[in-house]
């Protein structure tokens, strides 16, 4: 569904990702792990084409994608949650999710997939007219997965979910990523939490310092020398 | 558009309003009427500026540019080529128009920050300024005289100071329903959604560069259609005046007292500082050198630490506990 081909990117001078090769299946969940500044956010916002990569190809469903405009790519199903939630704090919660419906693909089923995420997210529905500025950490990556979902997504690239959230929070999100993953959407999860990474994903790709360093099913990654002294102090 | 736009079209508040503001060239002494018109100019740039700096949520320092465009290009057009001026304020509109649409472009393409893009557009001021300063076709330092009035509607002139208020009235009315309408329309919400976070908003689909260049390209317009009216009334086209920064810092200033995330905030703060100004010009200016401007900036000190959301939202919170 999506692949990546000896992409290289960064910003400005300074090079981020160096020959990274990637792919996605459909109904797949494969994690992306890395320390931080290892590039996993720099190789997802190539994808949702907020970065324009120097080299390299990105093909989604078999179409070059390499160079097109970020709406165009949402349009496309390919959806992003960004890191560190990024609401729209000023708005309602109600506002917040409508806007994930704005793509021409989803603008038709809007109302049937508020439902559905409100269906998700129970305590959204308790606060929809409230500022989202006004919601926890926990909270507000809620309301970023629900926008995702409005759009209809075909790919869900969810960065960093976990960061910040208490661990009752994150272990609610995850569940609800594996929920989501059995109904069928295809997940890119980036996250620096391997534990919950290894348990939900198939497969992994493990970057250091903006190159693929291992890569394979979870079970390989996850006892692979290397992974276990970075992640696991083995 | 959104159910609000046709509800705030229908309050009998904003029709008293505009009734009683059209009236008042049938009573007003000339005086009062120059600093009604000044008003309105005012209440206009100030609608026209909030699209990007309101609603957008980015610095422009730049309007002075297309007011700039607007006076003195249109001018120009008619004094060096006998260009009618009404077609001349359509030619400037469009230039401007194009410059406001390029300025987004850069904004967008070197994502530039909100200091980046203040200064940036700053400097496209700058620039116009020297342009208009250094051209003599477009009358260089010493500006451009208009033909005196003669009352011809189809020459773009309109009979006295009555005309011009009016047509100053029409144009300033433009820009605050291009607001109202922007804001209730999907282009309001995109816009919202820019201010409220351009990565979120570029991540949810919106399509970020289209839309800034739609609200810089329309307010550049605005600017630039009453700058065209502005010069017609003053009988001359001042480049110190038109195409100085300086300008946009008044435009800034009077929105953001009034309250730029209020709808009416522009019209609340240019409605009343130019009149304020303008009557402490009349009572202090000839006591002291400067003690006019010395009261005038205390003023916007103390409103802008007392209410620093503006002075729009500051009413519009008297009003509900007093109708409470």
């Amino acid at each position: 569904m999506i692949e990546i081909e000896s992409l290289v990117a960064g910003y400005g001078q300074v090079p981020v990702l160096h020959d990274v090769s990637l792919k996605v299946a459909q109904g797949e969940l494969v994690g992306l792990l890395g320390a931080n500044n290892a590039g996993k956010s720099t190789l997802i916002n190539c994808l949702s084409g907020t970065v324009r990569p120097r080299q390299g190809r990105i093909r989604f469903k078999g179409e070059d994608i390499t160079n097109l405009a970020p709406h165009k790519i949402v349009d496309l199903g390919m959806i992003q949650v960004p890191e560190g939630r990024l609401v729209f704090p000023q708005m309602s919660i109600r506002d917040n999710l409508m806007l994930g419906g704005i793509s021409a693909r989803a603008r038709k089923q809007r109302r049937q997939r508020l439902e559905q995420v409100l269906e998700t997210f129970p305590r959204l529905q308790e606060r929809l007219d409230q500022h989202a500025g006004t919601l926890s950490g926990g909270e507000q990556q809620m309301l970023a997965i629900g926008r995702g979902m409005m759009a209809g997504a075909e790919v869900l690239m969810l960065d960093e979910p976990s960061l910040g959230l208490s661990p009752l929070f994150v272990q609610y999100i995850f569940e609800t990523i594996a929920k989501m993953h059995r109904m069928g959407l295809t997940i890119l999860l980036v996250e620096q939490n391997s534990s919950l990474t290894f348990r939900h994903a198939s497969r992994c790709y493990v970057l250091e310092q903006g190159r693929v360093a291992i890569d394979g099913p979870t079970e390989v990654v996850r006892n692979h020398p290397a992974t276990r002294k970075a992640y696991l102090g083995m | 558009m959104k159910p609000e736009f046709f509800g705030i079209l229908r309050s009998p508040v904003l029709w008293l309003a505009l009734v009683f503001t059209a009236v008042l060239p049938l009573w007003l002494p000339s005086y009062y009427l120059h600093m009604a018109t000044l008003a309105l100019v005012y209440v206009g740039f100030a609608y026209a500026w909030n699209i990007v700096g309101g609603l957008t949520g980015q610095v422009s320092l730049a309007h002075s540019l297309f007011v700039g465009i607007g006076a003195m290009l249109a001018s120009a057009l008619l004094l060096r080529l006998g260009i009618n001026m009404w077609v001349g304020m359509l030619i400037a509109a469009l230039v401007s128009g194009m410059a406001g649409a390029v300025i987004a472009w850069v904004d967008y393409r070197f994502r530039l920050g909100h200091l980046s893009f203040a200064l940036i557009t700053l400097a496209f001021a700058e620039v116009g300024e020297l342009v208009v300063l250094g051209w003599d076709f477009l009358g260089g330092a010493s500006g451009l005289y208009l033909p005196k009035d003669q009352g011809n509607l189809q020459s773009f002139q309109f009979g006295g100071s009555s005309g011009y208020f009016w047509f100053l009235m029409l144009l300033a009315v433009l820009a605050l329903g291009v607001n109202l309408a922007i804001l209730n329309s999907p282009l309001g919400f995109f816009l919202r959604a820019i201010r409220g976070n351009e990565g979120a908003a570029q991540a949810v689909g919106v399509n970020v560069l289209r839309n800034k260049m739609l609200a810089m390209a329309i307010s550049a317009v605005l600017c630039s259609l009453i700058g065209t009216a502005y010069a017609r009334y003053l009988t001359f086209a001042d480049p110190y005046l038109l195409a100085s920064p300086n300008l946009t810092i008044e435009i800034v200033l009077l929105a953001t007292i009034g309250g730029v995330s209020s709808a009416f905030g522009p019209l609340v703060g240019a409605g009343l500082l130019i009149p304020i100004g303008e009557m402490l010009r009349g009572h202090f200016g000839s006591m002291l050198p400067g003690l006019h401007y010395f009261i005038y900036g205390l003023l916007l000190v103390v409103v802008i630490i007392a209410l620093p959301q503006g002075l729009a939202p500051a009413f519009s919170r008297l009003y509900r506990r007093f109708s409470n």
